[in-house]
């Protein structure tokens, strides 16, 4: 099976941080949900949709330039194993596609960088929290599918931020 | 190293103290440039505040970490004279992270600093995503630039933070050749 060579893709081009010639930035637990929280507390739902939109659309973009470069990946159980490798390897988490089919997906996550931080800032809270997650993997099977951007609804129906063992996320068609 | 084996086991990377991640800039730039654009006219104020506040706590904390950290005692303790020599540190760890070419260009100790970026990914970002804009643009920039001086001459957390904040006077997305960081005292801090 053909699998992308992460330690050759991300690499610097002079100062700028790159993976697979996108520039890419690190940032800690704390940028990330101060983000999340200001965008929560600001906007409200809408907030949440800015946050779910900007991370679909970039991971979108993002997939479909590997993709592209990786013509070998053609199956979906390989590529499906890309984008979890891919996740894993910026520090965002686990992902397991656990069924995914045209018009709907089960995806289970045991660990990710979200549920980490916000747990470790804030500690538990009432209502899901994931939604950067959501929007990352709305953005993977738009590519996967060749579907355009807003095609999938991604929803949270359990989630570690709330205390439940794994974070449980369903899709379906918008 | 103990940070990948969790990365390998639980897909977390935890370095000084702080968990790492790894996003394309492109995430982050529609995420602040969107919210600000959300907020409207009235609000544009406070969604640059919020913006550069959520930076500046960032980088106190995640350059606390670096300071308290194993690595930093081992490799960059060493090298380091007197306390200013620290915020060298600081921005060489912030070139590493991909946020731009930073560079020091003047620190008075306990009064200023001024930091120049020829390419900022705030600012690159702008310009490709909207054109040429009409104010300064790198909000997580100007956060890290005040946290570094709290760092060093703002005293510990919490009381610490904040102690300085930081202004854009040049910036690359306006048309400015470099963008350009000033960190002063903050005025409704200036008993600190």
């Amino acid at each position: 099976m053909t699998i992308f060579d992460w330690q050759s893709e991300l690499n610097r081009d002079g100062h700028r941080v790159v993976i697979s010639g996108q520039p890419i930035a690190m940032h800690c637990h704390h940028y990330n949900i101060n983000l999340q929280k200001t965008l929560e507390e600001t906007l409200g739902e809408e907030g949440v949709q800015l946050l779910y939109r900007s991370v679909e659309e970039t991971n979108y973009n993002g997939l479909q330039h590997l993709f592209n470069q990786y013509k070998k990946i053609r199956t979906l159980k390989s590529k499906l194993e890309m984008a979890a490798l891919l996740y894993q390897n910026c520090g965002l988490g686990i992902l397991h596609f656990k069924k995914v089919r045209p018009n709907s997906a089960y995806i289970v996550s045991t660990s990710n960088h979200h549920v980490t931080g916000w747990l470790a800032k804030h500690g538990r809270r009432n209502t899901p929290g994931c939604h950067f997650t959501r929007g990352w993997i709305a953005g993977t099977l738009e590519v996967i599918y060749e579907r355009p951007l807003g095609f999938y609804i991604v929803e949270e129906r359990r989630c570690k931020m709330q205390g439940d063992d794994t974070c449980v996320f369903h899709v379906k068609e918008r | 190293m103990e940070g990948s084996k969790i990365r390998e086991s639980k897909g977390i990377i935890p370095l000084f103290g702080v968990y790492l991640s790894l996003c394309a800039t492109q995430y982050y730039n529609k995420l602040s440039f969107d919210f600000e654009e959300k907020m409207g006219k009235k609000r544009e104020s406070e969604a640059r505040t919020l913006l550069i506040g959520a930076a500046q706590e960032c980088g106190y904390a995640t350059f606390q970490g670096i300071r308290d950290s194993w690595e930093w005692k081992q490799v960059v303790a060493p090298m380091i004279d007197n306390k200013e020599d620290q915020i060298l540190g600081f921005v060489a760890v912030a070139v590493a992270f991909g946020w731009g070419d930073l560079a020091v260009e003047e620190l008075i100790p306990g009064e200023k600093l001024i930091i120049r970026v020829s390419d900022s990914y705030e600012a690159r970002g702008y310009l490709q995503q909207h054109g040429l804009a009409k104010s300064e643009k790198c909000y997580m920039l100007r956060g890290v630039a005040g946290a570094f001086m709290d760092l060093i001459y703002g005293g510990d957390y919490p009381e610490g933070l904040y102690v300085f904040s930081a202004s854009e006077t040049l910036c690359r997305a306006k048309g400015d050749a470099y963008c350009e960081f000033i960190a002063r005292k903050s005025s409704h801090r200036s008993d600190a």
